[in-house]
């Protein structure tokens, strides 16, 4: 199942947005930059032009919303929450929700006030509210930022498979770039557009701009010029004492002045020096410091230019016990070429 | 190591304060150990006129009541749900009949509603008379109470999350049924303080009534009358009385509205 939405407004951020969502379709877009309006619009809280339920009132649409602060009814116990929407008398809504509970893990909890809930099952109490319903669509806002930072992988998965098992399309707007990985379709909102939509390999093998790329997590960002082509979207970009094969997606010429973005995860540090495959980069690069980063490992290179490396601790503890000067790999296809934005100025 | 105030505040704060505090309730509530001292317990009785003056302001203050509830808080939701820089032209609006003194206001009434105004000879000729009448006595309590609840209600309203408004909506119900379901639940204990104030206020205004509806008597009016004419001693009667219908309901309420303020900070 999917919609198509196409909404327009001016306030109180400019939009002008169209989406197809389905599955779990994530909304990326920085703070600020309207995610939470477009889904406040979605759910007819704020004005807006637009299709599907043009003009049709909020407490007309079949679309379920869960806001960033969830807004459990404080004076309702769980079951009278997750019932709000229901008609008909007390027990006959006690009973058609309590299996929703019992599903969600909070059956038990049924007749509790909110204050006395954790954040998970507030949030599962959140979603079975807006899921009593039965939308056509629902909108979850920032859907991890309830949650317990050990925890909320697990619950979030949890609330998705009840999700998924609905058919229901869900739109999630956030600025977390981790939920990503939990998407059918990824959207970046960005300037009030949305420049890329698609699967979240298509969108995080091709981000259109660097500012895309900044909100999809890439890192590395430096400036070189197209030194030759190597066939197809591969370029040959060179720079002070450096040159690296990358992909455009736009056809560049010899001396444009490109931006190359670089994810700091496909950076492999390799013990032995070794040749370049096709659409390899070998680069002997200096380690200046290195931090850890949760699991994984951050390795700061200063030469030939500054370079964020993550790898796992193992492949860390191997190269650290080397020297500094260190070879490391980078996949061709994993560094992205943009024509750079002062080049473009220039040649207007 | 100990800071070389500490034991001079920690003094302080386990002395003094206390103390002070205690000071300052004797003296709010030392005037009312002097009516306990002053009642001649033993001739009790009241005054002619003062149990009809009872009769009045509870009858023409609960009429007064419930069209203030009926009319402000609608109002006072409305004003709650109000954003943007020229709410504060609407702050002033309500601050302006709530800072005038009492009987300014009366001058005011009539002035406005008096039988020589347009608004008095309109109202003469729908058969409302303002001029000493029961309705003149109900449309100053209005007057006197409705810029209070007013101020009260909206603070309860505010107390409610707009978003909890916003999310019945998205849960397919209307605004009407979500006021009722959602809204006034959560601003109740609000909104009873607040009928609590405009009641209080009704009950007690003197002012306005004096100059705008001297007839028929209230409590208060018929407290200065018994005061001008029989001197102190035969006025405690009624005041016991004024005490007794007009204070314990509020103040149920008022200390209701503070456990239930309190109960949510813990929380």
């Amino acid at each position: 199942m999917a919609v198509t939405v196409k909404y327009r407004l001016s306030r109180p951020v400019p939009l002008d947005i169209s989406l197809e969502i389905c599955g779990l379709t994530v909304l990326l877009g920085i703070s600020g930059s309207g995610k939470s309006t477009l889904l406040r619009a979605l759910a007819g809280l704020v004005p807006a032009q637009g299709s599907p339920w043009n003009q049709v009132p909020a407490d007309q649409r079949p679309v379920g919303y869960l806001p960033q602060g969830l807004a459990l009814f404080p004076h309702l116990r769980v079951w009278e929450n997750v019932a709000y929407s229901l008609r008909g008398p007390a027990g006959s809504r006690r009973q058609a929700v309590l299996p929703v509970l019992e599903r969600l893990g909070v059956g038990e909890l049924a007749d509790r006030f909110p204050h006395a809930l954790s954040g998970g099952q507030k949030q599962r109490v959140a979603l079975a509210r807006a899921m009593a319903r039965k939308p056509a669509l629902l909108l979850l806002d920032e859907p991890t930022s309830a949650l317990d930072p050990v925890t909320r992988t697990e619950i979030f998965e949890e609330l998705l498979q009840e999700i998924r098992n609905s058919g229901v399309p869900v739109l999630a707007a956030t600025h977390d770039s981790g939920l990503c990985h939990f998407a059918d379709r990824l959207a970046i909102l960005d300037q009030g557009r949305i420049p890329v939509a698609g699967s979240p390999a298509e969108v995080f093998s091709s981000p259109p701009d660097p500012r895309v790329a900044r909100l999809l997590g890439i890192t590395n960002f430096l400036e070189g010029t197209v030194h030759s082509g190597r066939g197809g979207d591969l370029y040959a970009v060179a720079g002070a004492g450096w040159q690296l094969l990358g992909r455009s997606s736009c056809s560049l010429q010899m001396g444009d002045l490109v931006t190359l973005g670089i994810p700091a995860e496909v950076i492999r540090p390799v013990l032995e020096p070794c040749q370049a495959g096709p659409g390899e980069n070998i680069l002997s690069a200096r380690l200046s410091h290195w931090r850890q980063e949760g699991l994984q490992v951050g390795l700061h290179f200063s030469h030939p230019f500054p370079l964020h490396a993550r790898v796992s601790s193992p492949v860390a503890g191997s190269v650290l016990a080397g020297n500094a000067q260190m070879v490391v790999q980078i996949p061709a296809e994993f560094v992205h070429l943009w024509k750079s934005l002062r080049q473009s100025k220039d040649f207007s | 190591m100990r800071s070389p105030g500490t034991g001079y505040w920690s003094r302080v704060r386990k002395i003094f304060l206390p103390a002070a505090a205690s000071g300052v309730l004797v003296f709010l509530l030392a005037p009312f150990a002097a009516l306990v001292f002053r009642t001649r317990w033993l001739h009790w009785h009241y005054v002619p006129g003062d149990l009809e003056a009872v009769r009045t302001s509870l009858v023409y203050s609960t009429v007064a009541v419930l069209v203030v509830v009926l009319a402000g808080t609608p109002l006072a939701w409305w004003l709650a749900r109000q954003r943007g820089r020229a709410t504060w032209i609407l702050d002033a609006l309500i601050l302006v009949p709530l800072l005038t003194p009492p009987l300014a206001f009366g001058i005011l009434l009539v002035s406005f509603y008096g039988p020589y105004s347009m608004a008095g000879l309109a109202l003469s000729r729908l058969g409302v008379l303002l001029d000493n009448t029961a309705y003149a006595f109900v449309l100053a309590q209005i007057y006197a109470a409705m810029p209070y609840y007013l101020l009260a209600a909206r603070a309860a309203f505010e107390a409610v999350p707009a978003e909890l408004e916003e999310i019945s909506l998205t849960l397919g119900v209307s605004r009407w049924e979500g006021f009722w379901r959602v809204t006034l639940p959560l601003a109740r204990v609000g909104l009873a303080a607040a009928m609590a104030l405009a009641w209080v206020r009704a009950m007690g205004e003197f002012g306005i009534v004096l100059i705008f509806a001297y007839f028929p008597q209230g409590i208060p009016v018929k407290l200065w009358v018994n005061l001008q004419d029989m001197g102190l001693e035969a006025v405690y009667p009624l005041l016991w009385t004024f005490f007794l219908v007009a204070i314990p309901v509020p103040l149920w309420l008022g200390l209701r509205a503070r456990r239930r303020a309190m109960v949510l900070t813990w929380r």
